[in-house]
């Protein structure tokens, strides 16, 4: 283990930001593609409303599984091996649940 | 259906705020909302619901992590729990007997509801000690309280009880489809010591993660209906952006209240569904 370099201001700051910028994308793009599909729904555009809806709900589903993502690569990077394990065993759990969970 | 569509977004604002204040998923308003109100499928509105955890995590999270109010390593270190929990529940689902467990975690939440009512008006709480686990992970943060107009510091323990509670609220959701956050808030405000806001704002980051894996599944068996979860998710998702707000700004003790009676209805709900066919 890398003790040396793990100064506190270093380790404990950037992944919240990073973290907190992604998150925002995420909701950013959902809500404006939800809107304009709700939109057009309204307008009675319903050939296009239900896909533009799709692909926001869609967008919105990948935030927490990118923010995992993101979260472990961050801990590699800082070589945090006990997080990026955690972080690991967290997708793992995903995938898992994914695939059985269609399976059912 | 313009009628429709903004009963559902307006309920949807009201979910987002409430569930983004209490650390909640917000289904306990969204679900009775569309089956009782609009007459919709169980399936439906347990799908929408799910997809709209996601909307009250992210939404409310962009504001929580900016404030550091989210403890992204407790985050990490529970969510082992919460998913592995999430997932032999989906596994074992079809071998248990539903009833018992609604009676078992209704209990469980009870007791926790009679454990925050006992414990209201300790301002001053036991220092907390971090246990070798929170130590050697650096679990304790800090937050700038702005109702309190100062920065709180805090530590972590009993991590490894924590984890084991994760576990089986993750199961609970994998199981019986409730309690994304109603088991976490408590978990860490009572058990690991967190302060409540720490507590709330860390549970909403978790239970994003949870319910994707939910959300996935539902939305492969076409269980997402685009124009009902539309527009109630939207909804959500911005009532969440503006409750992450309000709660930065309300004291703990009052966010505390507004988190009881919620919390010993719940439990009252689940144990009435356990005993209600016997």
């Amino acid at each position: 283990m890398v003790v040396a370099i793990e100064p506190e201001e270093k380790t404990e700051h950037p992944i919240e930001l990073v973290l907190a910028r992604l998150l925002r994308l995420g909701s950013l793009v959902a809500a404006a593609l939800l809107a304009v599909g709700i939109a057009l729904m309204i307008l009675g555009q319903t050939g296009l409303a239900p896909k533009l809806i799709t692909a926001g709900l869609l967008v919105l589903l990948g935030t927490p599984v990118m923010r995992v993502i993101a979260a472990a690569v961050i801990f590699v990077k800082e070589r945090d091996w006990h997080f990026a394990l955690f972080s690991l065993v967290v997708l793992c759990a995903l995938a898992a649940g994914i695939y059985f969970g269609k399976e059912m | 259906m313009v009628i429709t569509f903004i009963t559902i977004f307006a309920i949807g604002i009201a979910a987002g705020v409430v569930g983004a204040i209490l650390g909640l998923g917000g289904g306990i308003i969204i679900v009775p909302a569309l089956t009782l109100g609009f007459g919709m499928p169980m399936r439906t509105a347990v799908a929408a619901s799910t997809v709209c955890i996601i909307a009250t995590s992210t939404g409310a999270a962009v504001a929580f992590l900016r404030d550091r109010l989210t403890n992204t390593r407790v985050a990490i270190w529970l969510e082992m729990g919460t998913s592995l929990g999430a997932l032999t529940g989906a596994l074992v689902a079809a071998l248990v007997n539903q009833r018992v467990l609604f009676v078992l975690f209704g209990l469980l939440l009870a007791y926790s509801a009679y454990n925050m009512f006992r414990t209201r008006k300790e301002h001053a709480r036991p220092e907390v000690i971090p246990d070798a686990i929170s130590s050697k992970l650096r679990l304790g943060g800090s937050y700038y309280d702005k109702a309190l107009g100062r920065r709180v510091e805090y530590q972590v323990t009993r991590t490894l009880p924590g984890l084991i509670i994760m576990y089986f609220s993750g199961a609970a959701a994998g199981l019986l489809g409730i309690g994304a956050g109603i088991f976490k808030v408590p978990a860490m405000d009572q058990v690991m010591g967190m302060p409540f806001k720490a507590s709330s704002a860390t549970s909403n980051f978790m239970i994003g993660v949870t319910a994707a894996s939910g959300a996935v599944v539902y939305f492969a068996r076409g269980d997402v209906k685009p124009l009902v979860a539309g527009p109630v998710v939207l909804g959500v998702l911005l009532g969440a952006i503006l409750g992450a707000r309000l709660m930065m700004r309300m004291p703990a003790s009052k966010i505390r209240l507004f988190f009881m009676p919620i919390l010993a209805y719940t439990a009252i709900e689940m144990i009435y569904k356990g005993v209600k066919w016997w």
